[in-house]
Order: structure tokens, then C-alpha cells, then sequence
């Protein structure tokens, strides 16, 4: 099987040029413009949180939500890493964007045959053993792409040796752990990252606790009516019976 | 006499009006897209059609499947006359939620695409292959109103309402089972939004939240359609029954309050619900008009006996739940989104029509059908009453 690929962001050393941004709409045929956030039309925005830059794109998260919630399957985590998408099963229910903790999934508003749009993690070019092309552009090595165990080595490594990073690695745990990790010299909670909920649970379990009742309801629900009609008919019987009886003793 | 043709002309005229305007409605959605026709946006990609449409849709129409259970399954015999009626609300109910399918999804021409890919662990799966199965079920429990009446030949007919017959327990017993799924499933849809839906309506027990709701809000509509019935189609049905079904939801209500307050103590709410903000506002709305009220007036009996009064009071349980619906599907997402999603006018007006062509529907199956007995003449109309209780409306 493939390693397991991922992106490595760096925000310590990103010095906000938004080429990943343009390379990004370039691959992809977009307006090549700084956007306001992510949308239909960029995939991936460089957000200015006071002095810092942070990119935002999809997490391609271990356990996506976005996966799991999709009611025909058209997400897939692949094997590489990339949580891709399938358009042609898509039926345009937009659970996926009420799913996604990052709420990354963005909708074609303005088309009327619309679909879903988030970063794919360049999958036809991962595919083929080749990085994203985001990484490509980056001039300053601040988006690296790689092996995700290699990738986090590299993280650590860079946190040790020089000493303002933040200890922390955000994607290793959260929500299950993502494949695009992020390291930081400022603290995550001021760069508007989303913490997860509660624990790092992955969210899918969530739904897979209601789900995993129906096999218990449709059994113990199923054998409780069976019992209650065949009581009812069964009183009914009596019932029926009894009135007979009372009709013949009064005919003796 | 004159009266009355003057109303329903005017009914007439308004629901005209409503089906044209939905006409448009639909023509913007379909032809002009969702920046025209909606205000979805990113931040809330479901809006009124599935805050409303699906999921008070879906919620209202449980009655059917309790008033079937209780007749085929638990013998109570006294309700066979409010079956019929109950089924096609419902089966209505379930059309419209279908209906709304069409233009609530962005590719509509792939509504089918659940039944051949699917994906086992989507909630969103579990709830429309229900829905599907769930619908299939109430046109069989159906079916036998329209075949008496609409196939002409003996033999067919005959043939067709021996086999519905054999049938009917496993369809009923398919609807309980079906309906206690994807009920609560729909709840479940948010519990995989953790961290974005407002903690006043978020909880691990939102699929038991939105069964225990659904059941009482019901047999409100059920009860609102009934008096309908005896007021304006001259349908012949025993008060005590609605006296009766008020009485069920009164506990059921209860019920649903406690588990509701328990509920958000656990998650450690509670003080969301006393912060001056929008969020709390709507939270009491739906506490007030879905339990607070209707718990307070059905405990009178004054109201219980008196027709126009139990009527009132179900409608204020079903705006409740309305309120509640539109809370946890709006509200809270938008609390955490900061989207603040106002419907834009073709999504209320086509919501409407379908509301319009559900009634008209309704309307003729009753007119047409044996749905329910009714009095030949229209008259005054007036409550059969069995046992002496107050029958004048
Ligand atoms: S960040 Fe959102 S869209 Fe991306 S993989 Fe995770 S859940 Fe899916
Ligand atoms: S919008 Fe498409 S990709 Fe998203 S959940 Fe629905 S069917 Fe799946």
C-alpha cells in the first residue's frame, strides 16, 4: 500500500506571499485573485490573523466527518492521504458542509447544476507520486509536502532545535488527526483554529452510535410488536370466545 | 348557503393566488438558481426547506403510525374511525417532504442515487432510504381507499384488497419500526456537528429528543385536521376521541418536557437559556408554545371539552414544534456560524404550495373517498358525542 502522504504548514515561516493561493487557481482554472475565504472559487486562502499568516484549506482529516456524512459515498478518504471527491455520485444534499468541523466543503451557489468544492489534495497528482502543486509554489519551504510520519519527524524536529515554536502539532490529534498538520510560533486558540469539541473523538463516532442502535431497534422493536399483536389477537380470541360461551349457557 | 359559497371561493381564490406564486417560486429556483431564488450561503447551506419542509415535515406526519399501531397491534378498536384519516395526512405529509426533495437538493435528477450507492455510516442515508421504504408503506396502507373506488372491475378489485389485507400487519409493523428510525434519525443528523449547533440544542440524546417530539406534534396536527374535517367537510367523528388523543399527547408532552429539562441539566446548559440573547429568546419561544402552554391549558378541562379551544391549543403545540425544528436545523447553526439566515420569499412560497396542493388534496380524498363518514347535506356542522361531553363548537 501507498504511504500515507500529507502537507506540513508551517506558519512560523510563512511570510503570507499567497503563491500557494495562485498556484492553487491556476491548477484549477479560477479567477487568480486573493479571496476573502474559502469558497466555490478558492480551494485554499491565505487568512491574516495580525502579524501571521495562515493558509486554510481542507484538513483531509484520518476519520473525516465530511466522509462518513456523505449519504451516497462520494467522499473518500484514499489510501494516500487525500480525502477525495466523486462528483458524479454527489446529489447536492450539503450535509458534507453541515458535517465538516472546519465547515471546508463550499457550495456552487451560483450555478444551476451545482456541486461541492473543496481541496482534493491534488489527488491526480498525488497519484502519481508527484506533490501538490500549492507546496510546489511555496518559495520558503512554509507548505511541505511528504510522508505524514516523515512529515511529523521533520515538525518535531523543527520545534526542538529552534526554540520559539509552540510544542504542539496541530493534526496529530485533533479530531482523529488530519493529514495536513500545521506547526506554529504563535498559539493555535489566537489563529482561529478550530479546537475540537470535546476530547479528539473522532466525529464520525457520533453518528456511529445512533446508527449502530438500528440493527438492536429493528430486532427488539420488531419481536415487541410481533408479541403485542399476538396478545391483542389473541384477546381478541377470548373475547370472542367468551361471548360465544355466555350466548350458549343462556340457550340452556 | 350563500355564505358558505362566498368562503369557499374566496379559499379558492387564495389558494389560486398561493400556487401561482409557487409556480414563480419554482420557475426562479429551477431556471434562475439559488442566489435568486434562496439565501443559502455557505455558512447555512440548509435553510427553511430542510429546517421546515423535511423536518416538520416529517415530524408532523407521525400520526399515522401511531393511530396503525394502536388499531392493527394494541385491539384499540375505538380509533378504526380516525384511521383512515390519519394514514392519508400522513402518506400527504410524506408526499410533500418528497415533493420538497426536488428543489431542496442541488441535483434533484439523482434523488435516486441512495438506493444504488451506499454508505452505511451517513445518518443522512439511514433517514432517506426510511423515508423511501416509509413512504412506499403508507401508499399500501392507502391504496385501498383509492382502488375501491377508482379500479372497475369487481375481480381486480376483489383480488387486490385480499392480498392489501394479508399484508397489512407487516406493513404496519414496517411503518413503527420505519418511522421509530428515521424520527429519530433525523435528530441525529446534528450530532455529528458537534461543536456547531448551540449547546441549548445540542445534546447526545437529540435522536430520543426529536422521537419523544415528534409522536405528540403528531397527533396535534392529527387532532387540528379532524376538527377540520367535522367543521368544513361535515365529517361525522366522536369528540371523545379527540378528547382522548388530547389526553395521550398531554402525557406524552410531559414526558417529552422532563426528558428535555434532564437533558439539558446533563449537558450542563442550562444557563444558555438566561443569557439576553437571541438564542435564548427563540429557546423559550419553543418552550412556551410546544410545552408551557398547551401542558398549562390541557390540564383545564374547560378547554379539553370545548372543540375550539382543544383546537387552538394542538395548533399551539405544532407552532411549538415548528419552533423547535427551525431552532435546532436555523438557530443553532446559525449561533455558531454567525450566518444570521433569513428565508428569501420563493423559498416561504414554495413552501407554501406544496403546504396548498397538500390540502387541496386532502380535501378531495375526503370529498371523494371514504376517508372518514360524513354527513350527505352539508349542515351546521356538529360533534358526535358519546358520552354526554360537551359537543358544540
Ligand atoms: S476538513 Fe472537513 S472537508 Fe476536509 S476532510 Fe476533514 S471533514 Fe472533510
Ligand atoms: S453534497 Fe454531495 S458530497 Fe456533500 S454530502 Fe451531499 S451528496 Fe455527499
Amino acid at each position: 500500500m501507498a504511504k500515507k502522504k500529507a502537507i506540513l504548514v508551517d506558519v512560523k515561516r510563512c511570510i503570507g506571499c499567497q503563491a500557494c493561493e495562485q498556484a492553487c487557481e491556476q491548477a484549477h482554472g479560477f479567477p487568480v485573485e486573493h479571496p476573502a475565504g474559502l469558497s466555490d472559487k478558492a480551494l485554499t486562502f491565505v487568512d491574516q490573523k495580525g502579524a501571521k499568516s495562515v493558509r486554510r484549506m481542507c484538513l483531509h482529516c484520518e476519520e473525516p466527518a465530511c466522509v462518513s456524512a456523505c449519504l451516497v459515498g462520494a467522499l473518500h478518504k484514499t489510501p494516500e492521504g487525500p480525502v477525495a471527491y466523486d462528483a458524479s455520485k454527489c446529489m447536492g444534499c450539503r450535509y458534507c458542509m453541515i458535517a465538516c468541523p472546519q465547515s471546508v466543503p463550499k457550495y456552487q451557489w451560483t450555478k444551476l447544476a451545482p456541486y461541492m468544492k473543496k481541496c482534493d489534495m491534488c489527488y491526480d497528482r498525488v497519484k502519481e507520486g508527484k506533490p501538490t502543486v500549492c507546496a510546489e509554489a511555496c518559495p520558503v519551504g512554509a507548505t511541505t509536502f511528504g510522508d505524514r510520519d516523515e512529515l511529523i519527524k521533520e515538525a518535531w524536529n523543527r520545534i526542538r532545535t529552534e526554540g520559539d515554536y509552540v510544542p504542539r502539532i496541530y493534526g496529530t490529534e485533533e479530531f482523529g488527526g488530519t493529514s495536513v498538520l500545521y506547526i506554529s510560533d504563535v498559539p493555535f486558540e489566537q489563529l482561529g483554529f478550530v479546537m475540537p469539541p470535546t476530547g479528539n473523538e473522532p466525529l464520525p463516532m457520533l453518528s456511529a452510535a445512533a446508527l449502530g442502535e438500528s440493527p438492536t431497534v429493528v430486532l427488539v422493536g420488531g419481536s415487541m410488536l410481533s408479541a403485542l399483536y399476538w396478545i391483542t389477537r389473541r384477546r381478541k380470541a377470548v373475547a370472542e370466545a367468551e361471548k360465544f360461551g355466555k350466548f350458549e349457557g343462556k340457550g340452556k | 348557503m350563500k355564505a358558505l359559497i362566498g368562503k369557499i371561493t374566496l379559499w379558492r381564490a387564495v389558494s389560486t393566488i398561493i400556487l401561482a406564486v409557487g409556480a414563480y417560486a419554482a420557475y426562479l429556483r429551477f431556471f434562475e438558481g439559488w442566489v435568486v431564488s434562496t439565501n443559502l450561503t455557505d455558512a447555512q447551506p440548509w435553510g427553511l426547506w430542510v429546517g421546515f419542509g423535511t423536518l416538520c415535515g416529517v415530524g408532523l406526519s407521525a400520526g399515522g403510525f401511531c393511530i396503525a399501531a394502536a388499531v392493527y397491534l394494541l385491539g384499540m378498536e375505538r380509533y378504526r374511525p380516525l384511521l383512515r384519516t390519519s394514514i392519508l395526512l400522513s402518506f400527504l405529509g410524506y408526499c410533500s417532504v418528497c415533493v420538497g426533495m426536488l428543489y431542496e437538493l442541488g441535483l434533484p435528477w439523482r434523488i435516486w442515487h441512495p438506493i444504488i450507492y451506499w454508505n452505511k455510516h451517513s445518518v443522512l442515508f439511514d433517514v432517506s432510504l426510511c423515508v423511501m421504504c416509509y413512504t412506499t408503506v403508507l401508499a399500501l396502507e392507502f391504496s385501498p381507499s383509492l382502488v375501491e373506488k377508482a379500479i372497475p372491475w369487481k375481480g381486480l378489485r376483489r383480488w387486490y384488497l385480499k392480498w392489501q389485507h394479508r399484508i397489512l400487519i407487516g406493513l404496519v409493523m414496517a411503518g413503527v419500526l420505519l418511522s421509530s428510525m428515521h424520527q429519530s434519525y433525523l435528530g441525529g443528523l446534528f450530532l455529528i456537528a458537534k461543536g456547531k449547533v448551540h449547546p441549548l440544542w445540542y445534546s447526545p440524546y437529540l435522536t430520543t429528543l426529536f422521537y419523544l417530539s415528534a409522536i405528540p406534534a403528531g397527533m396535534a396536527l392529527l387532532v387540528m385536521v379532524l376538527y377540520l374535517c367535522v367543521r368544513s367537510l361535515q365529517a361525522k367523528i366522536e369528540y371523545s376521541l379527540l378528547q382522548d388523543l388530547s389526553r395521550i399527547m398531554m402525557i406524552l408532552l410531559g414526558v417529552y418536557a422532563v426528558f428535555r429539562a434532564l437533558d439539558l441539566v446533563r449537558n450542563g446548559a442550562t444557563h444558555y437559556a438566561f443569557m439576553m440573547n437571541k438564542e435564548a429568546g427563540y429557546f423559550w419561544l419553543e418552550i412556551v408554545l410546544f410545552l408551557a402552554a398547551p401542558l398549562a391549558l390541557l390540564s383545564w378541562r374547560k378547554v379539553r371539552d370545548t372543540p375550539l379551544y382543544l383546537y387552538w391549543t394542538c395548533a399551539t403545540v405544532v407552532m411549538g414544534f415548528m419552533a423547535n425544528r427551525l431552532n435546532v436545523s436555523i438557530t443553532a447553526l446559525d449561533a455558531m456560524s454567525g450566518a444570521q439566515y433569513v428565508p428569501k420569499w420563493p423559498e416561504i412560497a414554495l413552501t407554501m404550495a406544496v403546504l396548498t396542493a397538500g390540502v387541496i388534496a386532502f380535501r378531495l380524498a375526503v370529498l371523494y373517498l371514504d376517508i372518514v363518514p360524513r354527513y350527505e347535506e352539508p349542515k351546521e356542522f356538529r360533534w358526535l358525542a358519546s358520552d354526554g361531553a360537551v359537543a358544540e363548537a
